[in-house]
């Protein structure tokens, strides 16, 4: 935005206002038609004066004032033309001394109508005073408008300077500091060799003057050995004693010529010169010359993984900077963590270049553990390596098992595959009830912390639900599993095929058995520890939960049957019913007629039944302590059983010839099966 | 029709009642025993029809059976008629046990001098019902139908000959098969002459090989140390059979050490309450 472009403009008006004003001076002359006058003179640069606002060592924020609002403005525009001499509409000017009643739009100046045809305006375009008055007051809009809006952009960029002076401020504060701290290091590092160079010196000069000591010790020596010698050589010569004399003066005169022999060592021993030790200043040169290079950066920080941001095959990896450093860009490292810790040593990193303190790092396995680290790169160098940290991938879902899922109007067990090699940390259940209208399913509640593959649920009676089941490690939990659809009417369950004799083999839906008589012999059939072995017989999978069950069996009228409940631990090799941990409605078809036995412990009582039940029903109440039977199709009541259980009773059944049992599941227990 | 309370005792919660009346078919004045549960204060209560047996009076029910606790729970409304006319002097009626007084078997008697004042079968199928709805809160059209030997064959024979009527029916050691048996041979040769096809009528074993009707569910205890049964009066293997053929519902328990007596009704009554009670409150 051009200030003095503004103000080129600003000018035009001001001519046309005041034409008739002749102080044809620069400078503005404070007109309420807005108060751009006040802005204009702050924001205009004016040589050496209104820096005032801008000085770093005030912390005052800059303000400007709003625009006058329009009403001001229409007024003051009255308000200025009113000023100005002017008519009033239809009065015409008749002299020269009359105010002017018409307006020269070429010449921009008023005059006279009677002047028109004459006088200098004679081709101009003239225009009636209030016309005039219309034209110009639609041309100070304009401007006006224009007005404000540059007075909206230079409030911008107002407040975008402020932000600028704060910036130049952070940044002047680190550059300080940085100058601060290098000068300080290059300083200390000179007095450091200082003290360094001055030691030195100093022991030279130990060294030196010790030499030299010693070197006068030894001429001091010498010279009193030969001040020795003279002193005996004059003595000598002194002595009158011929004899003595001529005896001892060879030898004094040996030692003398000996003496003098050796040559006295008149240098000195050291040189009066010291060594003039060029100092080593280019690590101070380089560290001056550093100052002003950006410092490399210090080692980033690793955030720990943000809950929920991991996903099965992607992990968003964020870092942080230590400290205000200049950086041009990351390079973070990977690797995963394997299991068995002779193998991670060997496994290679992988590196990518991110300019972002965050990146997503993709095509990762589910349920595994990677390490992270990053360095931080700019033109001096890089940084060190952070320190590692440990991010793990979601688990992948869990698989729904249907098969061994069992429900009942109160409860459903629901059991799952991990769905996952490596364990996870818990397993979260979610609940949606499903509504009466299509699509109409929300989460009604979630189970968490759940360390198993299985959960038992309490559930309302006569719902619909969806199950799904989710995998948590300290990635997040992984995607829903597929749903599993529970119905809480009647009681749901499987049959347990681990627990079937071999010679009793099950449909593919799972809920019909067949006695065939295949004439197998007893070496070739398949036992575990698990099946029956005489009876042939099986176990169902029945739901864990005190409460009332019900279900039914379809059976053929010619079929020898036992159906009923059993404890899980049941002998395999005991006939059901035989032993007190089976109860069993029992079937058996005479030549003359069919028989029906309630077994338990072996005993039945003595009941006779006329027609015979081709869909049976039986109910279990482990509260009231009861095991019934009935007619369904004739909803006639056969027999119960009063026993109280001790454990959770499993259902049984069992062919006695061959033939074929079904199971019906899912049966709402009928009313009359209260009345036993 | 007049009924005069005999006594009231509460019992249960209910009230144990006993009221006389004039009967028109019996041409006498006959007591009979009513229980009221505790709902029929407020609501209407279904009706159980309790047939007593040989020498009963209305009294051996509602003092030894223990049916009152049962039936207030369920909200039945279980009345218990004498066996037979009572004073009406007729010749002959006080020299048995098994004939006569107290062993009215439930028919309507065509021969003399029975014919006038013997008519049990039409005093519970219709008098004392109508009289027991036009006096108590009962629903007049659920109703259901037991008794114990003498009483079982007739609980048989009225559920048999109206099929609809009842909702049910059960028996304690019923006379199944009166023709092939001594007592039914004595009452019925005396009540209903020799002809024998008029017999078949009141004989439960032949009704049911020729019932065609709404579904019955027959529920039929048995002693099995009673002696009646050894001594082939009550001949159940018959009913059965016949019940089998005709693919009529019944289920039929011997149960182990008990007799003909009281206490073995009241071993087994929550029971038959029950089974009465799941058609009756349905």
């Amino acid at each position: 935005m051009d200030v003095y472009e503004g103000r080129g403009r600003l000018d035009v008006i001001a001519e046309e206002v005041n034409a008739s004003d002749d102080e044809g001076h620069q400078a503005w002359r404070s007109r309420p038609l807005v108060d751009i006058d006040g802005v204009e003179n702050r924001a205009r640069v004016q040589p050496g004066s209104s820096f005032q606002r801008f000085s770093v060592g005030t912390d005052e924020s800059l303000h400007f004032d709003p625009c006058m609002s329009e009403e001001d403005e229409e007024s003051a525009d009255g308000g200025v033309f009113a000023d100005s001499e002017g008519l009033v509409d239809g009065k015409r000017a008749l002299t020269e001394s009359d105010p002017p009643d018409v307006f020269c739009a070429d010449c921009q100046t008023p005059t006279h109508a009677f002047q028109k045809s004459f006088g200098p305006h004679k081709s101009h375009r003239v225009i009636l005073m209030s016309a005039a008055m219309q034209e110009t007051k639609k041309n100070v809009s304009k401007t006006k408008g224009k007005l404000e809006e540059k007075i909206t952009q230079m409030e911008n960029f107002a407040s975008n300077l402020e932000e600028i002076f704060i910036t130049v401020e952070d940044n002047f504060g680190r550059q300080e500091q940085n100058l601060e701290q290098h000068y300080n290091d290059v300083l200390q590092t000179l007095s450091q060799r200082y003290e360094e160079s001055a030691s030195a010196l100093e022991n030279e000069k130990k060294v030196k003057l010790e030499s030299l000591y010693s070197q006068l010790i030894c001429c001091g020596k010498m010279m009193d050995t030969t001040k020795e010698l003279i002193e005996v050589a004059q003595k000598l010569y002194r002595t009158e004693n011929k004899c003595s004399f001529l005896r001892r003066v060879m030898a004094i005169m040996k030692r003398i010529e000996e003496f003098t022999k050796e040559e006295p060592e008149l240098k000195l021993a050291t040189s009066l010169e010291f060594e003039t030790l060029t100092a080593d200043f280019s690590d101070i040169k380089h560290m001056m010359d550093s100052i002003n290079i950006v410092p490399a950066p210090s080692a980033p920080v690793m955030n720990p993984q943000i809950p929920n941001s991991a996903s099965l095959t992607s992990l968003r990896v964020c870092w942080s900077l230590f400290s205000d450093d200049t950086v041009e860009y990351y390079e973070l490292y990977s690797r995963p963590i394997s299991e068995d810790m002779s193998v991670e040593s060997g496994l290679e990193a992988s590196m990518v270049k991110v300019k972002e303190t965050h990146y997503t790092v993709t095509e990762l396995v589910p349920n595994a553990q990677y390490e992270f680290w990053v360095t931080a790169t700019n033109t001096t160098g890089i940084s060190p390596s952070s320190e590692k940290a440990v991010y793990m991938t979601v688990p992948a879902p869990p698989i729904i098992k249907p098969q061994e899922c069992t429900s009942c109007p109160d409860a459903a067990l629901i059991r799952w595959d991990s769905g996952n090699t490596n364990p996870v940390d818990s397993y979260t259940v979610e609940l949606a009830e499903i509504g009466p209208e299509v699509g109409e399913s929300s989460i009604t509640e979630s189970i968490v912390a759940i360390p198993t593959c299985e959960c038992l649920i309490q559930l309302q009676p006569g719902t619909r639900y969806l199950v799904y089941v989710r995998a948590v490690n300290i990635g997040g939990p992984s995607e829903r599993s597929q749903p599993f659809t529970v119905v809480t009417i009647g009681t749901f369950f499987h049959l347990l095929e681990d627990t079937a004799h071999p010679c009793l083999s099950i449909s593919e839906d799972g809920f019909t058995m067949f006695y065939t008589d295949d004439e197998l012999p007893l070496s070739e059939m398949a036992f575990t520890d698990e099946s029956f072995a005489r009876c042939v017989a099986v176990l169902g999978d029945l739901i864990p939960i005190r409460s009332k069950h019900y279900w039914e069996v379809e059976v053929d009228p010619n079929t020898e049957y036992r159906i009923g409940v059993a404890y899980e631990d049941t002998q395999r090799n005991a006939y059901l019913g035989g032993n007190n941990a089976s109860w069993c409605m029992r079937h058996v078809l005479t030549p003359s007629r069919h028989k029906y036995e309630f077994l338990h412990n072996g005993w039945t009582p003595d009941i006779r039944i006329t027609r015979h039940p081709l869909r049976i029903g039986v109910a279990l109440d482990y509260d009231h302590g009861k095991l019934s039977f009935f007619n369904a199709d004739l909803e006639q009541h056969l027999y119960t059983f009063h026993c109280q259980f001790l454990h959770f009773v499993h259902p049984c059944f069992a062919l006695d010839n061959p033939g074929a049992l079904t199971l019906v599941n899912g049966t709402e227990a009928p009313n009359y099966t209260k009345f036993t | 029709m007049a009924l005069s309370q005999v006594s009231s005792n509460k019992c249960s919660g209910g009230y144990q009642k006993v009221f006389e009346h004039d009967s028109s078919e019996l041409k006498c004045k006959m007591k009979f025993a009513i229980f009221l549960p505790p709902k029929a204060e407020t609501s209407k209560c279904p009706v159980l029809y309790w047939l007593s047996g040989l020498t009963c009076t209305e009294q051996n029910f509602i003092t030894k059976a223990g049916s009152q606790q049962a039936a207030s729970e369920h909200g039945l409304i279980i009345v218990a008629p004498d066996t037979s006319p009572r004073g009406c002097n007729v010749e002959g009626e006080e020299e048995s046990w098994d004939f006569g007084t107290g062993a009215g078997f439930y028919v309507n008697a065509t021969q003399d001098p029975w014919k006038t004042n013997y008519r049990m079968y039409s005093y519970i199928t219709e008098e004392l019902p109508r009289l027991v709805n036009s006096n108590f809160p009962t629903d007049p059209e659920r109703m259901s139908v037991s008794g114990h030997s003498m009483g079982g064959h007739g609980a048989l024979i009225c559920a048999l000959k109206n099929p609809g009527k009842y909702k049910s029916v059960s028996a304690f050691a019923p006379i199944c098969n009166p023709m092939q048996c001594a007592w039914g041979q004595k009452a019925f040769s005396g009540y209903l002459g020799e002809d024998k096809s008029t017999w078949e009528a009141y004989d439960a074993t032949v009704l049911a090989a020729s019932y065609s009707g709404p579904e019955l569910d027959i529920l039929i205890d048995q002693g099995r140390d009673d002696q009646f049964l050894s001594a082939s009066q009550l001949l159940p293997d018959n009913l059965i059979a016949a019940c089998s053929e005709k693919k009529i519902p019944v289920v039929f328990r011997l149960q182990q050490g008990y007799d003909h007596s009281y206490y073995f009704i009241f071993s087994f009554i929550n029971e038959h309450i029950k089974h009465h009670a799941k058609y009756l409150n349905a």
